[in-house]
Parts: C-alpha cells; structure tokens; sequence
C-alpha cells in the first residue's frame, strides 16, 4: 500500500522553486513532494527543466528562489555535502565521474575511506566497491582501470552504486538506465523496487515509458519549467502523459482513468 | 601478456595508470640513454663529482618541478615559480643582511613563495580568473617586488652560514692524502638532492595516500564532478598553489644559497624548465595526469642534457634548442601511444 494513503508526512517537499539562466527560466515555481516508499516519475520534453530542478534538490544549484522542506525543517544545500548529510544521493545524467581516476576512487570520492593513520584505504575501498558494483553487474571487471576505459554502461554502474552506498533517504536518478543494456536496466529496476521496499524515496527522470508505468507511483510532468500535473500512475494512460509531455496539458475532456476510485485530492497538479 | 605487464608494472611505479607507467618507463630509458651516451663521450661525465653537480643542479629544477606538477594536475598551471624564487630568495638574503639569524630568514623567503602561491590561489579560485593569466600577473608582481627591494642588486657578502644549505654536503669524507694534503674521499650528498628526496617522497605520498591527493587528481580529470562528489574543489587548488609557491621559495633559498648571493634576476625562464620537466615526465597541461617520479625524471633529463652539453662544450644556445625539441617529442611520443 501507499505510503501517502497510510497518511505518513513528506520526505521531502520542494516549494514554489525557481531557476532562470539570464532570460531563460529553466524552473518556474515548481513545487513537488515524495514521500518514503514512493517513486515519482519526473517526466518532460527536452530542456523541460527536470534536471535543473533535481540539482536544486541535490545541492548543486542554488535556485533563485523557493523552499525545500525535509521533514519539519526548512533546509538549504548550499553544496552537494550539505544534501549528501541529509541523505540526499544523486545519479546525474552526466554521470559526474572522473575520468582519470578508477571506479573505487569514484566510488568513493569526497568520503574515502582511511586508515587509523588518516591515510587512504584503497584495498578496503577496493572491496567495498567489487562487492556494491558486483551487486548490480556480476561481470564488472577491470575495477582498477580509469573510467574512461570503461564502457558507457560500466560508468553507469558506478554512478548508481556511488549513490546506493552511503545511507540514502532520498534517491535522485537523473536517466540511470540511459545507457545501459536490457539485463542491466532490468537490474537497476528491481534495485528501485528493493529501495522502494526500504522506505527511500526516489525521484525517477526517464523518457521510457514502459520504465515510467513500470515502476513509478506518481508522475509530475514538466513542460517549459512549470508543472504542468502530477498524477499517481493508476489515473493516466501513456497518451495522456505523452500529451501533458508534449503540449503542457491533458487531451480535451480528460478524467482519471481510474475514476471508479476517489479521486486524491492531496496531490499536488497546479 | 600486455596485461600482465601492466599488472606487474602499476605496482612497482606505485601509479593506478597503467599508460602513465609507461610513459615513465620510456621516459626513464630515454635518461639512462643520455647518461650513456654523454659518458661514451666524456670519461668524465661519470664522475662522481660531476654526479654531485647534476644532483646540485637538478634540485632547483626538481622542487620547482613537483610544485609545478600539483598545479598541473588541478588542470591549471604556474608562471610565477620562477619569479616566486627570486622574490623569495631575496627576501631571505635581505632578512640575514639585516641581521637576523639564517634559519629565521630562510623561513621567511618560503613563508613569502606560500603567500605568493595562495593570492595566486585566491585569484584563481574566487576571483575566477583563469591560472595562466593569474600566475602570469604573479610573475610580474614578485619579479617586479624583487627587483625594487633590492634596487635590482644582488645582496652579497651573506656569510658563511648562508651558503651551508647550498654547498653544503652530508657524509663528506675527507682524508689524508699522500702529499700530506687532504683528500676528498666522498664528497658527500648535498643537502640540496636531501632535500629534493624528502620533498619528492612526502609529495608523492601525500598524491597517492591521503584524500587531499585523490582530490588534486580527481580535480584535474573532471572539476565539475568532483564538486558533485563532495570535494572541497577550492580549498584543494588553493593548497596546490600555496605547495606550489613555497617550494619555489624552497628552491630560491637553496639557489640563493648555493651562490652566497640573493639576486634578484635569478630564476628568469625558470618556470619553463619546471614546466618541461613535468610534461616530460607525463603530466598533461589538462590536468588529471601526472605523478612526481614522473617529473622527478623529467627534471633528470633536462639537468643532464644541460651538464652533458654543457661538457661537450655546446653552446647554451644550442641546448636551449635541443630541449625544445625533447619536449615536443616527449609530448608527441605520448600522444602516438594514447592514441594507438
Ligand atoms: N548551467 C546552465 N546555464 C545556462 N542554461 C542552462 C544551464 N543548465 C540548464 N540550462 C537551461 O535550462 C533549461 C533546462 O535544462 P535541463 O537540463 O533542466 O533540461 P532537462 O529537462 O533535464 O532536459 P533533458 O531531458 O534533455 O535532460 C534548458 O533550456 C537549458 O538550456
Ligand atoms: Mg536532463
């Protein structure tokens, strides 16, 4: 059953945020919440704005203006440490890894593990990394290759496994599976199933449809950086998201496909 | 079998890059090549004397070097080393003519190239002004502060004490000769090459085990990433700029030592010669790629072709030439290979 239906409180709630570049408004307030044990698809055109508003909530942008609430308290992220300390992960679509440096080092950057002496654990880090990367690809080899060496997929891996391995609460994927083959998409969805099962929440960014309706509780669909609905995944069709995704809004005389069911009214689609 | 070699070869050279192991390699090769072929030429290159003299020459560049391959591997790169080591110098050599004791003022003239090295720091990581054009102001402004100190004179007559860090040696045997005269049996380590391999250790430890190091590299090889991944990306270049600055005060010191003279037109071009050694060596001016034994190499290279040349009686402006051409080729050799 739904967390939202058991009334449990948001995870997270980002409130009326706003991020322009010079004239162009990349976020217009947008609010969204999650709540723990719930994915949300956040879906949208190209240039829509979804991973600008997901860097917000990962630190790595400052918004112009907006709140982002976690629990009672209004907090800032100055920097993605501040998000990280709150249990905010983040796969970005760029992948964020260095190049040069190999996928335990990556795994592990800005918290390596150490000695007593404070000196860097590579062989602890080394294991810890073959045993979380194993988990998503048995056959990852060449750990201590750069990651440029490796293949899109591989540095796909390390991304996911550098977000899943540090206590996460909220899990941002920004289109984990954009690179990756049948067997490891497969893979990376029952990890979101498994989280979902822990109580993390997640934040999905795909364009795959059969990924959106497979795996995602609610969806909010963003068309030139407004919110343009939020809908839970039972009340559309691939139609309705694809127009909302498409022309910013439902096709005309549109009802919640499930409208034998109460509609939820706590939902947030202004 | 190529794998195997390489498995073999990253633990030895204590890297995590297997092609940067080879770049040593040949890089290595191509100094006891040198080595060979000047000693095939002069009987006395090979002397034990002469041996110290390249050590001797080699520090400045070496410390100038290893600083320079920090910054090299944030991505950025240093112009002012070389002004840094005058101005440092200088300052020194005014601080003990003013009568304050040797060590104090050698430790002001480094104070003074980590100061130099963390407004280049600041400049570059608040101001946001890019390394080359932030040193470059730096090379001017120290070069420029050098110069009106000292009235652009060199500051002689600094004492004995003054000249020990740079002349003098450990270990030095000295014996009774045959005539009743003594004799050099060893004319022991310089302190300079001491202090070159304390200096390339710690820093080669500091890049390989602590984080401050992994963050240098991960700096250079994606900046945008390794903000995302939590690193401190301005504190650690700030740090890679202070090193790179007091260790061209370091160098200054052991310089102006060396000649019992603080001069302020010394170290002109300098940050060339840092800047080759370390590119010789496989660092790459895009940051990420780099290690210290790889500069170290480098440096070895240049003081040995200087001295080998300098031996066969070629003129300094032919081997300003000929080093031109080893860096490119050192760069281009590794480019053929990366690109294979
Ligand atoms: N750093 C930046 N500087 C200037 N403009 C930016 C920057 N980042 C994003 N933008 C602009 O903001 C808008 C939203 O970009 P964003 O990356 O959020 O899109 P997106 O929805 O994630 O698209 P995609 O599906 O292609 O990943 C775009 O018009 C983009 O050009
Ligand atoms: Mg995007």
């Amino acid at each position: 059953m739904n967390a939202q239906v058991t009334g449990s409180r948001p995870l997270v709630e980002m409130i009326n945020i706003q991020k322009s570049f010079g004239g162009v408004h990349a976020v217009e307030d947008v609010s969204i919440d999650l709540f723990p044990g719930e994915v949300v698809g956040i879906l949208g055109h190209n240039g829509a704005g979804k991973s600008c508003l997901m860097r917000v909530l990962s630190g790595a942008m400052a918004p112009n203006a907006g709140t982002i609430r976690m629990g009672d308290e209004d907090v800032r992220f100055l920097s993605p440490q501040d998000a990280r300390r709150q249990g905010v992960e983040t796969i970005y679509q760029t992948l964020a890894l260095a190049d040069h440096l190999d996928a335990p080092s990556n795994l592990f950057l800005g918290r390596e593990l150490k000695t007593r002496w404070g000196n860097l654990d590579d062989k602890n880090m080394m294991e810890e990394a073959r045993r979380v990367l194993h988990r998503l690809n048995p056959n990852f080899k060449n750990l201590s290759d750069p990651v440029f060496r490796l293949s899109g997929g591989q540095r796909q891996v390390i991304a996911i496994a550098r977000a899943i391995y540090f206590k996460v609460k909220v899990l941002i994927m920004d289109e984990p599976t954009a690179a990756l083959g049948p067997a490891e998409t497969a893979m990376v969805a029952d990890l979101i199933r498994q989280l979902r099962s822990e109580g993390i929440g997640i934040f999905l960014i795909s364009h795959d449809m059969h990924d959106v309706f497979d795996l995602c509780d609610r969806i909010v669909v963003m068309n030139r950086g407004r919110n343009v609905g939020g809908y839970r995944i039972e009340e559309v069709t691939k139609d309705d998201v694809l127009s909302l995704i498409i022309k910013g809004e439902m096709p005309a005389g549109w009802r919640p496909r499930n409208a034998a069911r109460t509609p939820q009214t706590g939902l947030s689609s202004n | 079998m190529s794998v195997e070699v390489e498995r073999l070869v990253v633990p030895l050279a204590g890297v995590k890059i297997s092609s940067d192991a080879l770049h040593k390699l040949s890089a290595l090769f191509t100094l006891l090549m040198l080595v060979g072929l000047f000693a095939f030429g002069n009987a006395a290159f090979l002397s034990v004397g002469n041996g110290m003299t390249v050590l001797l020459q080699t520090s400045v560049i070496g410390l100038l070097g290893i600083g320079m391959t920090l910054v090299i591997l944030t991505g950025g790169i240093d112009l002012s080393v070389g002004s840094v080591l005058a101005l440092s110098g200088t300052v020194a050599g005014l601080a003990v003519k003013a009568g304050i004791p040797v060590p104090l003022g050698m430790t002001m003239g480094i104070v003074v190239g980590a100061l130099c090295g963390a407004v280049n720091g600041i400049v570059v990581t608040k101001m946001r002004i890019t390394p080359f054009v932030a040193t470059l102001g730096m090379m001017l402004i120290a070069r420029g502060t050098a110069l009106q100190i000292t009235g652009a004179a060199p500051i002689s007559q600094l004492g004995e004490a003054f000249g020990k860090l740079g002349n003098g040696s450990l270990f030095r045997a000295i014996g009774m000769g045959t005539n009743g005269l003594p004799k050099i049996i060893f004319p022991g380590i310089p302190y300079p090459a001491i202090l070159l391999v304390v200096v390339a250790v710690t820093v080669a430890f500091m890049l390989h085990r602590r984080s401050i190091g992994r963050h240098i590299y991960a700096i250079g090889s994606n900046e945008e990433a390794a903000r995302l991944s939590g690193v401190e990306v301005d504190r650690t270049k700030l740090a890679a700029y202070v090193m790179s600055g007091a260790l061209a005060g370091l160098a200054g010191i052991v310089l102006m030592s060396r000649l019992v003279t603080a001069q302020p037109n010394e170290g002109v071009m300098y940050e060339l010669d840092a800047i080759a050694a370390a590119v010789i060596g496989g660092a790459s001016l895009m940051g990420g790629v780099g290690t210290v034994s790889g500069t170290m190499i480098g440096a070895f290279i240049i003081g040995v072709l200087r001295n080998g040349l300098n031996m066969a009686g070629v003129s300094a402006f032919i081997q300003q030439i000929i080093i031109g051409f080893v860096v490119i080729m050192a760069v281009y050799v590794d480019q053929l290979r990366s690109r294979r």
